[in-house]
């Protein structure tokens, strides 16, 4: 019976037009993000940069803080994530001038035009800099260098400042700005970076191929774009199928049925899973075969089924839970509240997750990110808590279908019927 | 035009409260997510076309909400009043309160100093808010289902959002934040389309049989 359902529950979704609209979806994801993907190369001594890493170093942190809240008094605006997504803040002016006081207290310069004059230094000699090393003359642009801009400002503390003084007043910097800000104790050690040398790129690109096996890396950073749309787009699928039998005055005729509410669900939902599956795993082939070939003739060692696992492990929980969310809210309330609820999800997770990016700082976000094929050293320090976050919404989603399994049932004895409407007319 | 003014009770009555409500929601939790203070143009530009006109999605897109039920449908069709002009009551209705609500979220910003060009911004961000409901207007209208109505401006949304800038050319919705206004004309102009052909397309639909000759 199951089997049955479930093949008829596959045509359905199918022939429908909003799976066709998902499925465009996915491919201009796909195509927009990871379209031109270029597998990496092994870095070569004496290049321009390597990229950056992350500092322990307390020297680093101190003028790296300096530099960015120097940076953001001046442009009198700040960046905070209070409560894990993005939030621009502009102080008033007694605030302002308390973040003035902290900057000439930990840095000995005061008042706005130094700091300003010190900012346009700063610039100026990275110019230069950039300039002497590409052996160009002041003035000419350098063809495929970064701009001078894009180095972050850095700023020296004042003489006998001690770390434990500047923690405090970073605490305090960031109580005036509401909190979550680029000076509390977390972010303050993240923003710490520092230019890799050209042993760290070796490190981590024999990371990508040996540990990783190179399709580990591309089927991470594949996961890190695609899960962006399956945190939301499998919602509207799913309510669309909920409200299917109500549209269509099926829900009698499916309720007298002999089949129990549980395979009638399953089914629903299982083929719907698998069907979202489906263009998720053909839209892997393109970067597998890519890494596949580069594996091939660089003779790397790479895993074919490293995509395969990371869909099923990175992305179906997303999908499942997105799923779930559906098909439970719609059951319980006949409406398209889901989707609204799903969407509010999807917008607090993906700003939420703007400051892990990199990799490794996957927490509780129901889209994990890492929007880089590098990074194999972040991805097992933070995996303990990646398979927790998996684990958690896949068993959140089982729980949530089942919860549905029960309201169905509930419905179909005719035990509980509520929509909105419903409520709106008893109040008549 | 009694007629009319009952056309807007029963939808002010039935079908607006709940979606009133979630824009209140959406917009009162604003400041928990969002700088609403002390924003400069461009910031406070960012905070009205990235979330503010959301709310346009959930107020325009369902004026024909009650239509998916076909036996009102075929009720409403076979009135001597046009299903269009039903719609086009329904839509004003919902206009001034969306309209309302983004006048009061733009004097909250105001009152809590930001910098802005108040009636630029307001126009921009309803032309925005008009442009994603009329998106949702015509999906809906096509596709006769609420949820495509809804995913079609979402996913515009999310498009533009993920730099999108490149693709949407005149009718990319978050131009005031980069300091450009064109954009917005376009998009009124779009909008007044979309909504025009959702409102006024005549898409022959499956009636029920009466069993009549």
């Amino acid at each position: 019976m199951f089997g049955q359902l479930f093949i008829k529950e596959c045509r359905q979704t199918a022939r429908s037009l909003i799976y066709w609209l998902i499925v465009l979806v996915l491919i201009f994801d796909f195509v927009t993000q990871l379209g031109e993907m270029d597998i990496a190369r092994e870095p070569k001594k004496g290049q321009e940069n390597y990229g950056m890493k992350m500092s322990d170093d307390k020297d680093v942190i101190m003028e790296t803080a300096l530099g960015g809240l120097t940076e953001e008094y001046l442009r009198e605006s700040y960046t905070t994530y209070p409560i894990g997504f993005y939030k621009s803040v502009t102080l008033d002016k007694k605030e302002d001038a308390k973040i003035g006081k902290i900057i000439n207290e930990a840095t000995g310069i005061k008042g706005r035009d130094n700091l300003e004059k010190l900012r346009e230094e700063w610039y100026t000699a990275q110019e230069e800099k950039m300039q002497l090393q590409s052996g160009q003359e002041p003035g000419e642009a350098a063809e495929g260098m970064e701009p001078a801009m894009m180095q972050n400002l850095v700023v020296k503390p004042a003489e006998g400042l001690t770390y434990e003084r500047f923690e405090e007043l970073m605490d305090q910097a960031d109580d005036i700005l509401g909190g979550g800000s680029n000076y509390a104790e977390d972010y303050r050690k993240k923003n710490a970076r520092v230019p890799k040398t050209y042993e760290d790129a070796m490190t981590e690109y024999h990371e990508l191929i040996e540990k990783d096996r190179l399709t580990g890396g591309y089927a991470r950073l594949f996961s890190d774009y695609m899960v962006i749309f399956l945190g939301l787009v499998p919602v509207f699928l799913a309510v669309t199928r909920s409200l299917r039998d109500k549209r269509a005055s099926m829900n009698e005729l499916i309720y007298v049925r002999r089949c129990p509410s549980a395979v009638i669900i399953a089914s629903r939902y299982l083929s719907m899973l698998v069907m979202i599956l489906i263009p998720v795993f053909a839209l892997s082939m393109v970067p597998l075969t890519q890494c596949m070939k580069h594996a091939l003739t660089e003779g790397i060692s790479a895993d074919p089924f490293a995509f395969a696992k990371y869909i099923l492990g990175w992305q179906m929980p997303t999908i499942m839970i997105a799923l779930s969310v559906g098909i439970f809210l719609t059951e319980l309330t006949d409406t398209a509240l889901a989707v609204l609820v799903q969407g509010a999800w999807w917008f607090v997770s993906l700003f939420g997750g703007t400051a892990t990016l990199t990799g490794g700082m996957y927490g509780w976000n129901l889209m994990p990110r890492h929007n880089t094929e590098l990074n194999w050293e972040g991805y097992q320090e933070g995996f303990a808590r990646l398979a927790s976050n998996r684990i958690l919404y896949t068993s959140l989603a089982v729980i949530l279908a089942a919860l549905t399994v029960i309201i169905y049932g509930q419905k179909r004895k005719g035990r509980y019927q509520l929509s909105w409407k419903n409520i709106g007319r008893s109040k008549k | 035009m009694e007629k009319y003014w009952q056309i807007e009770k029963v939808n002010l009555k039935y079908h607006v409260p709940l979606h009133v409500l979630v824009c209140i929601l959406i917009l009162g939790i604003s400041p928990l997510l969002l700088g609403v203070s002390n924003l400069p143009a461009e910031d406070t530009a960012k905070v009205l076309e990235r979330y503010v006109a959301l709310t346009g999605i959930i107020l325009i897109t369902p004026i024909f909400l009650p239509e998916q039920d076909k036996n009102i449908r075929e009720l409403v069709n076979s009135k001597y009043t046009k299903s269009s002009a039903v719609y086009l009551v329904r839509l004003a209705g919902n206009l001034c309160l969306l309209a309302a609500l983004l006048g009061i979220y733009i004097g909250m910003l105001k009152h809590n100093n930001c910098q802005f060009p108040v009636i630029k911004y307001y126009l921009g961000t309803f032309a925005e808010m008009l442009f994603l409901g009329g998106l949702g207007i015509i999906f809906y209208r096509l596709s006769d289902n609420l949820i495509i109505g809804y995913m079609a401006p979402i996913i515009y949304y999310i498009i533009a959002a993920g730099g999108g800038e490149k693709y949407m050319g005149v009718l990319y919705p978050f131009s005031m934040s980069t300091g450009s206004y064109t954009e917005k004309i376009w998009l009124f102009a779009a909008a007044a389309c979309l909504i025009g052909d959702g409102v006024f397309l005549k898409i022959p639909r499956p009636r029920l049989k009466t069993g009549c000759p």
